[in-house]
């Protein structure tokens, strides 16, 4: 044997016995996989992996493979990874993706399912099923796009970032919580003063995916919704006038000048600075701006709770899950595999969620001593236990959208009535639905 | 005595090589450089783009002109091309009126150098901020909850109700139009500025001999000698203006409604958004076209006015 090969069977052997290791400690599958220098994973820069920075050095430190962390801004991580797929590059071995991309990774095949061979991961009891649901393609519920329902049904994603929705009011004025949006109303009519620049509710109503991130939970509280189970639009329905019309006329009367142009920086900027009573957030917002001491000077003063039921008495709380999974291309999948129940594991998420991350698991949502340090938590598991709605599941959502989000800004800044909003939301959907062949 | 071969060209030399059209391979190696740079970021996507546009959406297969056409029917591209014109219009006159005062203001009253310097350096300032930030500022400024402008109005004592700068499709045009305006200005200015340098200084003496005042130096002497400049300006500052993107989508995302979504964002919003990547290569050709036709005419007219 020479020097060479002889060097190279001992790195094998030291490198199969870590690997063994790695594998009783994590309680991944027996798959045997030699140690790589590195795990490639494509992510979104910002708030959003800031619990997965803290965690990384942990990964590093327990295993050996260096948690290397490709960050991307929103719209080029999306670009990004679309073309690393197209191409089979085995560019990433794991990629965090947003839960609007699941219909287009999950139609085009590109990921590998988790809870099949070699995987097969089991679904956990602290687990939300909606996380589960969100991350499974075909969807469990809702309309399914053409040519996709008769695939076998697999879980391709886990939640790391469980967004959900959430709404928060000033506890110090407002002395119950508000259950119902006509309460929400009452409230915000009672303390709002604009004179002293002090507003009952703060509204991002900016156009596109803001507004309609606002507006949502409000259209599914009237009961409106966008689509039939068959694609067919259904915009135009007395629920949705009544919810656009509450949006654009009582609420807004009650908002800030120039809702319209508002969008997250600005609503969280309103309430950390105390110049709001009440408003939707996500849980990101909370924990960046309105909880955090260095720029909040209402810390104490806000508590959360599910976003308000409309007058079928329904709470709709929206979902904005951040995923991870595996692309189909990977060349690391095992420890990819690896990675990700750990990363997701209570014990992992604990750190993660103290660092400023946003989990996910029931038994770290309702953990007291969390909830402390983020009062949002509570409000989080209850939005996911409710259970929450997900965005239409659809490669078509950033098309209808832009195209609701279009109107629905115009409505609310008082260009379109609430009945022209709607009216021609529903056409220009309708017919850019037809042109991607969903309905004739 | 001379060596053999002196004075004869190069391609003519034993050794040179020939091409089978009987030239020496140099001048195609030197050419060969920008073309296929040209190849590679011109002609293949303007035919990919082509042939983008001769497909259907989704659906694939040859679609013959059913996107060309598709844009006849869409009323809210007509809505896009209005609201182009608009700010198109309304930019440019308001950019070259601005940089030509300016210019003949600095010219006629800064005589020193380090003054005109200092004026270069402050005018240069917009130029080079980069769109997108120029957007943020102006952003920051027009916010009607905490924007420096209402917040200014109040300390003068305006006690109103907040104005809404972005909120109106006409104060929302004013919003994006004034950030076009405050960053090139002074490109108008600087070649205007650098035209009126060139006006001979002989004819500017004659005519102030002849009893000239400065309305009448300004009319008949440094506007006619200006003139190639400015028509220089208009087409760089209408290519320029026609595809505005970064600010305007900072500003107001193309609101409120659709009230400053011009051509550049409906694209976008086509490609991106919708993800139609045929029907906005079509309308990326028509866009082609036209600007390929003004262009054809302005330069044209340019090589006429310097022979």
């Amino acid at each position: 044997m020479t020097r060479r090969a002889l060097l190279a069977a001992a790195a094998g052997t030291a490198g199969a016995a870590v690997t063994a290791g790695a594998v009783r400690r994590f309680g991944a599958p027996a798959i045997a996989a030699a140690k790589p220098g590195q795990l490639n994973i494509g992510v979104v820069s910002g708030g959003e992996i800031l619990g997965l920075k803290a965690i990384a050095p942990m990964w590093d430190k327990e295993t050996g493979v260096r948690l290397n962390l490709i960050e991307y801004p929103y719209a080029s991580l999306y670009e990004k990874m679309t073309t690393a797929f197209q191409a089979n590059a085995s560019t990433f071995d794991i990629v965090m993706l947003d839960d609007p991309w699941m219909p287009k990774f999950g139609s085009e095949g590109w990921l590998a399912p988790l809870d099949a061979a070699p995987f097969n991961l089991q679904r956990d009891p602290d687990i939300f099923p909606v996380v589960y649901d969100l991350g499974s393609w075909p969807p469990p519920s809702g309309p399914v796009p053409p040519g996709e329902g008769g695939k076998a049904r697999h879980i391709y994603a886990i939640t790391l970032v469980g967004n959900v929705e959430i709404f928060m009011y000033r506890r110090d004025l407002v002395s119950q919580t508000p259950q119902t949006w006509d309460q929400v109303l009452a409230d915000a009519k009672r303390l709002g003063n604009a004179s002293k620049q002090f507003y009952g509710f703060t509204m991002r109503g900016a156009k596109g995916n803001p507004v309609i991130s606002e507006w949502s939970p409000i259209l599914r509280a009237y009961g409106g919704t966008i689509f039939d189970d068959h694609w067919n639009v259904v915009l135009k329905s007395p629920e949705t006038l009544s919810a656009l019309k509450f949006f654009t006329g009582p609420l807004k009367a009650v908002s800030e000048p120039g809702a319209d142009v508002t969008d997250a920086a600005d609503r969280s900027r309103l309430m950390a600075t105390g110049h709001a009573a009440l408003g939707e957030t996500w849980p990101a917002e909370a924990s960046d701006s309105v909880e955090n001491p260095k720029v909040s000077s209402v810390i104490g003063k806000v508590a959360y709770t599910v976003v308000p039921a409309g007058p079928p008495g329904k709470h709709t709380p929206l979902m904005g899950n951040w995923l991870l999974g595996i692309p189909k291309a990977a060349k690391e999948k095992d420890w990819a595999y690896r990675f990700i129940t750990w990363a997701t594991s209570a014990k992992v998420q604990r750190p993660y969620a103290a660092a400023g991350g946003i989990p996910f698991r029931q038994s770290i949502l309702t953990d007291a001593s969390l909830n402390k340090r983020y009062p949002f938590f509570k409000a989080m598991a209850d939005s996911l236990a409710a259970p929450p709605f997900w965005r239409p599941r659809t490669p078509e959502w950033s098309a209808v959208e832009t195209i609701l989000g279009t109107h629905v800004n115009a409505a609310l800044a008082g260009t379109e009535t609430s009945e022209a909003a709607v009216d021609k939301a529903s056409s220009e959907i309708t017919q850019h639905m037809k042109e991607a062949g969903y309905i004739k | 005595m001379t060596s053999r071969g002196a004075g004869v060209p190069a391609s003519h030399r034993a050794g040179a090589a020939i091409t089978p059209f009987g030239r020496s391979t140099g001048p195609y190696l030197l050419l060969a450089p920008p073309i296929l740079f040209l190849l590679t970021v011109v002609v293949y996507p303007l035919f990919y783009a082509a042939s983008l546009s001769l497909q259907y959406y989704r659906l694939g297969g040859f679609a013959g002109l059913h996107n060309y056409t598709l844009a006849f029917q869409d009323s809210l591209l007509g809505d896009s091309l209005r609201a182009t014109l608009v700010y198109v219009g309304f930019a440019m006159a308001i950019e070259c009126v601005l940089g030509l005062a300016l210019a003949v203001a600095v010219q006629r009253t800064i005589h020193s150098a380090a003054g005109r310097t200092l004026v270069y350096l402050l005018f240069v300032v917009p130029m080079v901020t980069p769109p997108v930030a120029a957007g943020v500022i102006f952003r920051l400024m027009y916010i009607p909850q905490y924007g420096i402008l209402n917040v200014l109005f109040h300390d003068l004592g305006y006690r109103g109700s907040p104005i809404l700068w972005m909120s109106s499709p006409r104060m929302a045009m004013f919003s994006v139009v004034s950030v076009d305006v405050w960053q090139w200005v002074p490109f108008v200015f600087l070649v205007l500025f650098a035209g009126l340098q060139a006006v001979p200084a002989d004819v500017i003496e004659a005519a102030q001999v002849d009893g000239a005042g400065g309305r009448v130096r300004f009319l008949a002497i440094e506007i006619p000698y200006l003139k190639p400049l400015l028509l220089l300006v208009l087409v760089f500052r209408f290519t320029d203006t026609l595809r505005v993107f970064d600010h305007v989508q900072v500003l107001t995302m193309g609101g409120p409604g659709a009230a400053t979504e011009f051509l550049s964002l409906y694209l976008y919003k086509i490609a991106f958004k919708f993800s139609n990547l045929n029907y906005a290569s079509a309308l990326a050709i028509y866009v082609v076209i036209v600007v390929s036709i003004v262009f054809s005419f302005t330069s044209r007219y340019l090589t006429e006015e310097t022979a």
